[in-house]
């Protein structure tokens, strides 16, 4: 799995995931999660678009960090999710937990209150 | 149909255990999506004997043996560690209680249960057996 993690000036981290993220490669996305809270960004964009795969591991990473970002007014959007993942999401009732919606445009606009 | 793979107690070899799945899902007539979901809780009952089992100790393997019949798909996963998974670990947990915790563990028992039509845990001597089944139709 790779990780490519960018900072913007208005709190907000951009993480695009390529890949599978599994139990062995969990304990990574969690570093990068946790560089972005550290570093005041609770707003974050996770980029799905060549994220081929996820388990509980990977899930169990958002799932935790969560709360840190909803006491701080934050939270994670999802964008470009494939079907294959969004029912992973789905099988754990995730998906009307977090925020999931199909574009980067749409994700950018959800984060800045413009939501149509 | 009955075939075996063997393989060290290391996550870095859950994608090879997945492949191993997915080569052989093939040979069933499920969908692409619910081969995906498979493989998922193969690969979660996996990487809970390699972790909380075998505390990811490559001096012990870790079998599988699939069984293709026609009318089932059975899976069984044996190792020789100590943890056995406790359904009550998960199952009175709600996601939100989860969120609250922040706890990162219980999901994939939770993914196992909502995607094979049977999980169950048995011992045989020594040797701890996961076994999934999931209805053919």
């Amino acid at each position: 799995m790779k990780i490519t993690q960018t900072f913007d000036s208005n709190g907000t981290s951009s993480i695009a995931i390529t890949g599978e993220l599994d139990a062995s490669s969990a304990i990574d996305m969690d570093n990068v999660i946790k560089k972005a809270v550290d570093s005041e960004a609770y707003n974050i964009l996770i980029d799905c678009t060549y994220l081929n795969y996820i388990s509980s591991a990977g899930l169990g990473v958002f799932v935790s960090y969560q709360q840190d970002l909803a006491d701080q007014n934050g939270r994670f959007v999802f964008h470009s999710m494939s079907d294959k993942v969004y029912n992973v999401f789905e099988l754990l009732g995730l998906h009307s937990i977090f925020s999931i919606v199909p574009t980067a445009n749409e994700a950018q606009n959800l984060l800045k209150g413009n939501e149509n | 149909m009955r075939i075996n793979y063997t393989t060290p107690c290391s996550t870095d070899n859950l994608r090879d255990i997945r492949t191993f799945i997915s080569q052989h899902l093939d040979k069933t007539q499920l969908t692409e999506q619910e081969k995906y979901q498979v493989i998922l809780a193969v690969d979660e009952a996996c990487a809970n004997a390699i972790i909380h089992g075998n505390q990811c100790d490559c001096n012990r393997n870790l079998r599988l043996e699939l069984s293709i019949k026609q009318d089932e798909l059975k899976i069984e996963i044996f190792d020789i560690g100590n943890y056995r998974p406790n359904e009550m670990n998960w199952n009175g947990r709600s996601i939100d209680e989860s969120i609250r915790n922040r706890k990162k563990g219980g999901l994939g028992q939770r993914l196992m249960y909502c995607i094979m039509d049977k999980v169950s845990y048995y011992k045989n001597g020594k040797i701890n057996v996961c076994s999934l089944v999931k209805k053919l139709n």
